[in-house]
């Protein structure tokens, strides 16, 4: 599904190169729910960003759903960001201006989807995520958790096959990460690819499997045992939990 | 207050900074020369032309089926036909005194020809240019005209010609521009000057304080206050007279002349037109004048607040961009009046640039307008006052968002976004 | 997907209502100024007679030499009597006429009616359909009434109006100059601005009626004198109207026909071998130095436009920009404002062209707005002309739908024009992940 060789990126300023990431690899298959994990300025993000086609690379192969990527023009990444690609933010990036139910349609608005198609999938997306009655609330009068949720039935409307997720629960209590959490967890379940990336080793736990980058390079902690093992307890802790 | 870190921030927005100066040098270019426009004209509408222009009319009038002229006995008859005019109106109880007249100042209906000193000159070559004022010894008092030295015209000096004879007269009274002229170094008082290159000498009797030509178009400029005064009744089929009403009779007089006239004789044509106030003379002749002037100033005021507009608009959004960062900036310790301060010089640091620029772009148009429109050279005074008020708008109009920036509390550092 | 960002455009422009405000009114103004003082220039520039100004000349010949021409050596822009009638007699264009203004008093038939001033022209009978006059009744006079001296006239259909209550009057008689002329045409609506045929004694633009046509021989035979200005580069020798027709002085305008590119060059040949020969008689002591314009580049040549109309409209298009930077500025605000909303939407799929699509229409939008009001503005404008500008030209200036339609559509362009290089910046917004502050 996605799946990066020898990627590298490297930011240049008139005095000095930096890799953000080198001689990266990862292969996530179809239906896979992976965490990526290290310490801030790892190239978390930019790994993020490119596997999203918010950004260009340096070297190496990108393959997207079978797709080299680093060839295609703005038009047709625009073009596979809107049908392949889910996003979800940390921040949310509702636009302030549009009330929930026009939040979510953006996407499809540029999928050129006639109305009444539209405008099923959008309650379809709300239903989901339990947000129908509110499809026309502004973000503003929405708590964060509910928020977060319309930034979610946003990326399904349009129903992806790959979903992105940034930090996202990083700017919600406990409870409401905790609702987030179980709604992606669902997602998955139904079969959608999921990337998410986290600082939270509890919630990188509940992914099938974890990434951890460091230094711009990603560091297979699968294999080491103790980390194994622990990520084995926490599923266990999570199933006695349920 | 540095400003090398104020340019660099302004740096960051490149574009908006641009378009403002842009903006504030095109209203400075616009606004100094409509303004000197302005001045100009109305320094034109300003000038005396010579008379006493309150109570002051003129009636025009022509006669249906009058002698043509060209037979024998004809000027006679239309001589005579004007006299009886002129003692009608003489007579009426209102009026102070009436003077027979070709043209008026402002009239735009003038007989120009020229004044040399030597017999025979031809016409357009190193003389003076004048116009002509046929009239009669009754012209000063009726006019208002203030003689400077000499004498008047008594009822001796005075003949009568028919319209298209050429003959010249013996006396001539002349304003002080054309004497001044025609004789830079002495008086010109006794002296004989020839008209329109005749071989006949004309002598000059006296002078006026100033008498301006009836033409108003840029084509009369050389000789604006060149006049002379002829003792003459010219006889046509048409006459003018100039009315002086008693103080306060003005409209009387105007309303009663047209029975006053028809009484002397019923075929003649008098009209709306036929009976003006030299105050209508005046507004008529000046209307582009005026209207030109009115249309600048339409033009400055929109230009002006367009731009003050513009400016409180784009500050507003720069200080709402920078909402953070002049909290930081409090949070640092900062007055208020130091983020006033720096939004106000920020401004001051724009309007100058712009201006630099306007002054080019000022003096740009203005020879544009010189080479295509007979426009004259802006003088410095005006660009600089322009540049002033420039910065004086760019000042107040930053005056508000920059208050509202100097508002901004400084806890706002500690939020997010 | 218009509908949509005809939509997020209201939206956008609703929530800044003050924003939005200042720009409708500077692009009101702005467009409202510029077309105001353009309906004047349109009236004052226009071509009177547009299907044949082409084919219409007219000749100037330099019967003062060099003395007498202008700095730039042009000949006088008038004729005198001698030159203008041996080009009348000499019949060399398709059609040809001498003229000159006149201004007569016409005594109406109820004696208890006070006489009246008439305008009019002078003209010979070539003259009619050489400027396509039309006529309501009858026709204009024969080519034998010129010869002949007829005392026959044409009237305006306002002047048959007053005198004979707008009934059909070909036949009856006016006393002009307390002479009976017979009326053998009656006009209809002619009112060519400005008066191309005799700009020498007009300045172009005129308000006055044309109500008298009097066949030239017949006006000259009973010395009605002439309305307007009398050049002279020396003293007529004898006094009088016949002594003016002795002398080189210019009082007439004339104008000919030529229908084709070999009309043209044979009357120019003609006008040159005619100024030979007055130079072989001895009468001009110079070189041919003729002129023949047709219309347009003769009220070019006469500067019909005046300098005040064209210096307004340039400080008016000059305002017009003005107003377009701050347009652009503040558009330039409000875009920037938006880039976290650009970047989601570009994060979510939408193209670099959605984007330009989605401002172009915000911008568009609002140069709609600015030239719905600029219209109202520019109904005021016109109307208010006639406060400040000359009668004759004021006048002129009219609203008419293509004045609207263009004011609509300079509103609309210029503000899309406007807002290229704002939407220029929004469309290179980065896709964005995450919503950055400041």
């Amino acid at each position: 599904m996605l799946k990066m060789t020898h990627l590298s990126k490297v930011y240049r300023t008139e005095v000095v190169e930096t890799y953000a990431l080198r001689d990266f690899n990862i292969d996530v298959k179809e239906g896979e729910f992976v965490a990526v994990t290290g310490p801030s300025g790892s190239g978390k993000t930019t790994f993020l960003t490119i596997a999203g086609l918010l950004e260009t690379f340096t070297g190496g192969t990108y393959h997207l759903d079978g797709i080299e990527v680093s060839q295609l023009d703005d038009n047709a990444r625009s073009k596979i960001r809107n049908e392949k690609i889910g996003f979800i933010f940390q921040a949310f990036n509702l636009i302030p201006d549009l009330n929930v139910f026009d939040n979510v349609e953006v996407p499809l608005r540029y999928r050129g989807m006639k109305a009444p198609e539209r405008k099923q999938r959008i309650m379809d997306a709300l239903e989901r995520v339990g947000l129908a009655s509110r499809a026309k609330h502004y973000p503003a009068e929405l708590s964060g958790g509910q928020q977060q949720r319309v930034a979610i039935a946003r990326a399904l409307a349009g129903s992806p096959r790959l979903l992105l997720a940034d930090e996202p629960t990083g700017n919600l209590d406990t409870q409401m990460a905790r609702g987030v959490m179980e709604l992606l967890e669902e997602i998955h379940r139904e079969g959608a690819t999921i990337v998410m990336v986290t600082h939270d080793p509890e919630l990188a736990a509940r992914a099938q499997r974890n990434v951890h980058i460091i230094d711009g390079q990603v560091v297979d902690l699968a294999e080491d045992p103790r980390f194994h093992a622990h990520v084995v307890e926490a599923r266990q802790g999570k199933v006695a939990a349920e | 207050m540095k400003l090398h870190p104020m340019i660099a921030a302004l740096r960051r927005h490149k574009a908006g900074v641009v378009l403002i100066a842009l903006q504030i040098a095109l209203t400075l270019a616009i606004v100094c020369n409509a303004v000197f426009i302005i001045g100009q004209r109305v320094s034109r509408v300003n000038r005396p032309t010579g008379l006493d222009e309150n109570n002051l009319m003129l009636v025009t009038q022509s006669w249906v089926g009058a002698p043509s002229g060209d037979q024998p006995g004809d000027v006679d008859k239309l001589d005579s036909m004007q006299q009886a005019d002129l003692a009608a109106l003489r007579a009426m109880p209102d009026v102070e005194s009436v003077a027979p007249i070709n043209s008026l100042p402002l009239l735009n209906s003038s007989w120009n020809g020229s004044a040399a000193l030597k017999p025979g000159v031809e016409l357009r070559e190193g003389n003076a240019r004048t116009t002509y004022y046929f009239t009669d010894e009754q012209a000063f008092r009726t006019l208002g005209l203030k003689l400077v030295a000499g004498r008047a015209f008594t009822p001796a000096d005075v003949q009568h010609r028919g319209f298209r004879d050429t003959s010249t007269p013996p006396v001539v009274i002349v304003t002080k521009a054309l004497a001044d002229k025609l004789f830079p170094d002495g008086t010109a008082l006794g002296k004989t000057i020839f008209l329109d290159g005749g071989s006949s000498p004309s002598t000059i009797i006296g002078e006026v304080d100033r008498l301006q030509v009836p033409g108003t178009g840029s084509w009369t400029n050389s000789f604006t206050w060149n006049a002379t005064l002829v003792p003459t009744r010219l006889d046509a089929g048409f006459a003018r007279y100039a009315v002086r009403a008693k103080p306060g009779r003005l409209d009387a007089v105007m309303h009663a002349v047209p029975q006053v006239l028809y009484g002397v004789n019923r075929m003649r044509v008098l009209d709306d037109d036929s009976v003006k106030p030299f105050a209508q003379i005046r507004q008529e002749a000046y209307r582009s004048d005026v209207g030109m002037a009115i249309l600048m100033g339409v033009v400055c005021l929109i230009l002006l607040g367009v731009t003050a507009a513009g400016i409180v608009g784009l500050t507003s959004f720069w200080v709402g961009q920078r909402h953070r960062q002049i909290g930081v900036r409090r949070a640092l310790g900062a007055r208020k009046i130091d983020i006033l301060h720096y939004f106000q010089m920020e401004n001051l640091l724009i309007s100058g640039v712009g201006a630099l620029i306007g002054l080019g772009l000022a003096i740009g148009l203005n020879m544009l307008l010189m080479k295509h429109f007979e426009m004259d050279r802006l003088p410095v005074l005006y660009v600089l006052a322009g540049i002033v008020v420039v910065m004086a708008l760019g000042q107040g109009a930053v005056f508000a968002p920059a208050r509202r920036a100097s508002n901004v509390p400084p806890v706002v550092a500690t939020r997010s976004v | 997907m218009f509908a949509y960002y005809f939509e997020l455009a209201l939206r956008s422009l609703k929530r800044s209502r003050g924003l939005t405000l200042l720009m409708v009114l500077a692009i009101g103004f702005g467009v409202a100024a510029s077309m105001t003082t353009y309906s004047v220039f349109r009236a004052v520039s226009g071509d009177p007679i547009p299907w044949k100004s082409s084919k219409l000349f007219v000749p100037q010949i330099d019967m003062w030499g060099p003395t007498g021409r202008s700095p730039d050596g042009e000949p006088p822009n008038a004729m005198d009597y001698a030159d203008a009638m041996a080009l009348m007699r000499a019949h060399r264009a398709t059609y040809q006429s001498a003229l000159y203004r006149i201004s007569p008093s016409v005594v109406p038939a109820d004696a208890s009616k006070h006489p009246i001033n008439v305008g009019g022209h002078a003209v010979y009978s070539e003259f009619f359909p050489m400027v396509d006059m039309p006529f309501k009744y009858g026709n204009g006079w024969t080519a034998e009434d010129d010869t002949q001296r007829s005392a026959v006239v044409v009237i305006s259909g306002k002047l048959n109006d007053k005198l004979f209550g707008g009934e059909n009057s070909i036949g009856r008689t006016i006393n002009i100059e307390g002479k009976d002329y017979r009326v053998v045409g009656v006009t209809g609506d002619w009112n060519p601005q400005p008066r191309y045929y005799d700009i020498s004694n007009t300045g172009g633009f005129n308000s006055g009626s044309e109500d008298v046509f009097i066949p030239f021989q017949r006006a000259i035979a009973v010395s009605m004198p002439n309305d307007g200005n009398t050049n002279c580069n020396e003293v007529p020798a004898e006094p009088g109207f016949v002594g003016l027709q002795h002398s080189s002085c210019v009082w007439m305008s004339f104008l000919v026909q030529l229908d084709d590119a070999a009309a043209v060059q044979a009357y120019r040949q003609f006008l040159d071998g005619y100024a030979k020969d007055q130079q072989l008689a001895g009468r001009f002591g110079w070189a041919p130095n003729n002129r023949l314009r047709d219309i347009p580049a003769w009220l070019d040549n006469q500067h019909v436009v005046p300098s005040d109309t064209k210096v307004s409209l340039l400080v008016a298009l000059g305002l017009l920009v003005v107003c377009l930077v701050n347009t652009a500025g503040l558009l330039l605000a409000k875009f920037l404002r938006r880039s976290s909303e650009i970047g989601v939407r570009r994060a979510l799929g939408a193209r670099r062209s959605e984007i330009y699509a989605q401002f172009l229409t915000e911008a568009g939008m609002v140069g709609a707005a600015g030239g719905v009001l600029g219209l109202l503005l520019t109904g005021v404008g016109v109307a208010s002309v006639g406060w400040v500008l000359p009668r004759d030209i004021a006048s002129l200036a009219r609203l008419d739908l293509s004045l609207l339609a263009i004011t609509l559509a300079v509103a609309i362009v210029a503000t899309v024009l406007a807002g290229l290089y704002p939407t220029f910046r929004a469309s290179r917004v980065q896709p964005a992940w995450q919503l950055k502050s400041n």
